[in-house]
């Protein structure tokens, strides 16, 4: 009789060590995670405030994995689970306009990234220091003004010229 | 206004491109038809120029802004050489600043191109109405509903394309909000380009109105 109570009674106190936090009490933990900040941008140089986020891991590339809205400056940060290696999609949208970005994490592909010095340990994160923390940019952006003002002014060149060839033949 | 890469799904891409392979080819049917169709090409290429840089120049709509996009424009005055012009400016405006995109192209193409036709009809409507208004006042209302109408148009086609397209990943309501948003933020860029493409084929039509004439 004495066992069969005792059984019971071990076993609650040893779950009831563990589940503590029932009570009123809260605890919260934190640990250091390598995360991915976003900073979304119009080409106009407009942040794409509270533009919705959708996240999708490697493994399922159709249920987002985690959505959410960025900030009104344009920014979202999330935390990809690194047990999950591979290209890890961000899909940005607001009224229409949105851009698909390739994150890679962990693994083979997270080299590919950050293989500037060759230390470095396949899967390492991005974010255990200043310098290597990397800036990935979509398409678009990682042209400076003078650059696209100079393909402009070379596109409608090329237009002006077609119209003056045409022209000049006509006489 | 350009729906870039990546929003709109594969089947709605491929629908662009079939939907904007007809119209493509019956522009330029229309232009071979013409006694000497490179005789327009200047005026179509200068224009073509003009479309190109006309979306890199934002006009703020609180709380967004939009950019010119002058569809009408040139569908008023360049009537079926608009298409192709559209279509190679999009394809510029894809290529060098990803402004759109080369799977939307088609796409992007209907839905700016097709009121550019539009546009050029609306802009013949002028001869109907010659008699009743006059010439400078028909020319003149035609030339702003030309200009309004076909960006209104592309605006339209717009609303709907994205509407409809929403992903499951995606909160339907905040999108929808953000697109009625956009969409009323091109009423005062209807004004704008109306007001622009009346303007302009007043100024044409003062110092070269052969320039605005009815071609064929």
């Amino acid at each position: 009789m004495k066992r069969t109570f005792a059984i019971p009674l071990v076993l609650m106190s040893v779950m009831g060590w563990q589940v503590r936090a029932i009570a009123h009490g809260v605890e919260i933990n934190y640990q250091a995670t390598e995360a991915i900040a976003l900073q979304a941008n119009y080409d106009s140089g407009e942040p794409m405030a509270e533009a919705q986020v959708s996240v999708y891991s490697p493994e399922d590339p159709s249920t987002p994995w985690l959505t959410g809205t960025a900030d009104a400056s344009g920014r979202f940060v999330f935390a990809p689970d690194p047990s999950i290696p591979g290209n890890w999609e961000v899909q940005v949208r607001q009224a229409g306009h949105g851009e698909i970005l390739n994150i890679p994490v962990g693994g083979e592909e997270g080299v590919l990234a950050t293989s500037a010095d060759g230390s470095r340990e396949p899967g390492a994160s991005a974010t255990d220091g200043e310098s290597d923390s990397q800036i990935v940019s979509s398409t678009g952006d990682n042209l400076s003004l003078p650059q696209k003002g100079l393909m402009a002014v070379s596109v409608i060149w090329g237009f002006v010229g077609t119209a003056l060839f045409f022209l000049a033949r006509k006489k | 206004m350009h729906i870039p890469d990546g929003i709109l799904p594969a089947s709605v891409c491929i629908a662009g491109y079939a939907i904007a392979a007809p119209f493509a080819w019956y522009s330029l049917r229309q232009i071979n038809r013409l006694k000497d169709p490179t005789e327009e090409l200047p005026k179509a290429s200068l224009l073509t120029a003009a479309f190109f840089i006309a979306s890199s120049i934002n006009i703020p709509v609180p709380p967004s802004s939009v950019h010119l996009v002058l569809n009408g424009l040139l569908g008023s005055i360049l009537g079926y050489f608009a298409f192709p012009a559209i279509l190679v400016g999009l394809f510029f405006q894809a290529i060098m600043f990803g402004h759109g995109g080369l799977t939307t192209l088609g796409v992007d193409a209907v839905m700016m191109g097709v009121p550019a036709l539009v546009a050029h009809h609306i802009f013949q409507l002028r001869h109907v109405f010659r008699q009743k208004l006059g010439e400078k006042l028909a020319t003149s209302i035609f030339a702003f509903l030309a200009g309004a109408l076909g960006l209104g148009l592309s605006a339209v086609i717009f609303f709907f394309l994205v509407i409809t397209n929403i992903p499951s990943g995606f909160d339907a309501q905040t999108e929808q909000a953000a697109v009625y948003g956009l969409t009323l933020a091109h009423l005062p860029l209807m004004l704008i380009e109306g007001t622009f493409t009346l303007l302009l084929v007043a100024f044409l039509q003062r110092v070269k109105p052969e320039l605005i004439e009815r071609r064929g």
